[in-house]
């Protein structure tokens, strides 16, 4: 194993310019799914409060119909 | 055990799940390895010195931009041919994470050219052909949140993918049928490749971790997308009940 020249002789920041730009796209895509589930759960919160009666969606326990449009 | 219960978004809802961490961890672990042996054990390139070392983020993402496009278009079709509802919603979760590796491969491409050709972009047939593949994926988000009826998005963008996929062999051959800028192949599927094993192996190590990262990443996104439409699904019943 021998340690990599950080400066990348000389060619630094394109080489980390792209990894660092690849780390930011991962980041924020898994970032934004996070985001993306934490409002679906939320909202199924709210709306399995608003219904009196507490079905949950069908698709949580696996007994949906398929139905084709 | 009856397969085609899975086509069903409602029984392979918890399956993904079930899924999703036996891809995320291998994808971390490879990732790791492969830069480990891109950045510590392949040789410094005597041409291009250290800026070579971007082909190991490069050359993979290009890749995957690619495969998944064709992937998104194969589900995208049989959603349409055979009214297969996971199917379309498998081709709308792939759209993001494949544009987002196309992008990557322009970015990585560009921060490549500037030492070794002296230009971050040149109009050339590889790259424009790649920035077409962007445009198709961004057409085919864009198409789809347009269309309220999901079924109906789900067609027209059906349409666009399969109309796209053209692009794919153009930018593939584009190095041998056109004189470019970009250079030729450096892995054949016939004969030798032309870079060194350890950098060839760090090449195919990162493409692996990408696929792993894209198939966990594409699920979770499927799961958000099986309950968004669920979820439209039940307050349409209700406001018609």
């Amino acid at each position: 194993m021998n340690w990599p020249d950080l400066s990348m002789g000389g060619y630094g920041f394109y080489v980390w310019g792209s990894y660092i730009f690849a780390l930011i796209l991962i980041v924020g895509e898994v970032f934004s799914l996070k985001q993306r589930k934490k409002t679906l759960r939320q909202q199924q919160n709210e709306h399995q409060q608003q219904m009196s009666s507490s079905v949950s969606p069908s698709v949580l326990t696996g007994s949906a119909n398929e139905t084709t449009s | 055990m009856n397969l085609y219960k899975y086509a069903s978004p409602a029984n392979f809802y918890p399956l993904a799940g079930k899924m999703i961490p036996w891809f995320a961890i291998p994808s971390a672990i490879l990732f790791a390895a492969g830069l480990y042996v891109g950045f510590f054990i392949a040789p410094t390139d005597f041409q291009q010195g250290d800026a070579y070392r971007i082909i190991f983020i490069h050359v993979p993402s290009a890749w995957m931009g690619m495969f998944l496009y064709v992937l998104m278009a194969i589900y995208a079709g049989i959603g349409w041919a055979f009214n297969a509802r996971l199917a379309s919603m498998m081709a709308s979760a792939i759209a993001i994470t494949g544009a987002m590796f196309t992008l990557l491969s322009l970015v990585t491409g560009a921060l490549w050219g500037k030492p070794t050709w002296g230009t971050y972009w040149a109009w050339d047939a590889r790259m424009t052909s790649t920035l077409i593949l962007l445009f198709l994926y961004i057409g085919f988000i864009s198409l789809q949140s347009a269309i309220d009826d999901t079924r109906r998005a789900d067609r027209a963008g059906a349409v666009l993918a399969l109309v796209g996929v053209i692009n794919v062999p153009i930018i593939y051959f584009s190095v041998q049928w056109w004189n470019t800028l970009h250079q030729g192949a450096s892995i054949r599927i016939l004969g030798k490749p032309t870079i060194a094993a350890p950098m060839l192996a760090a090449m195919l190590i990162v493409l692996a971790a990408c696929w792993f990262y894209s198939v966990a990443v594409v699920l979770i996104r499927l799961r958000c997308i099986i309950l968004e439409r669920e979820q439209n699904a039940s307050r349409f019943a209700e406001v018609n009940a």
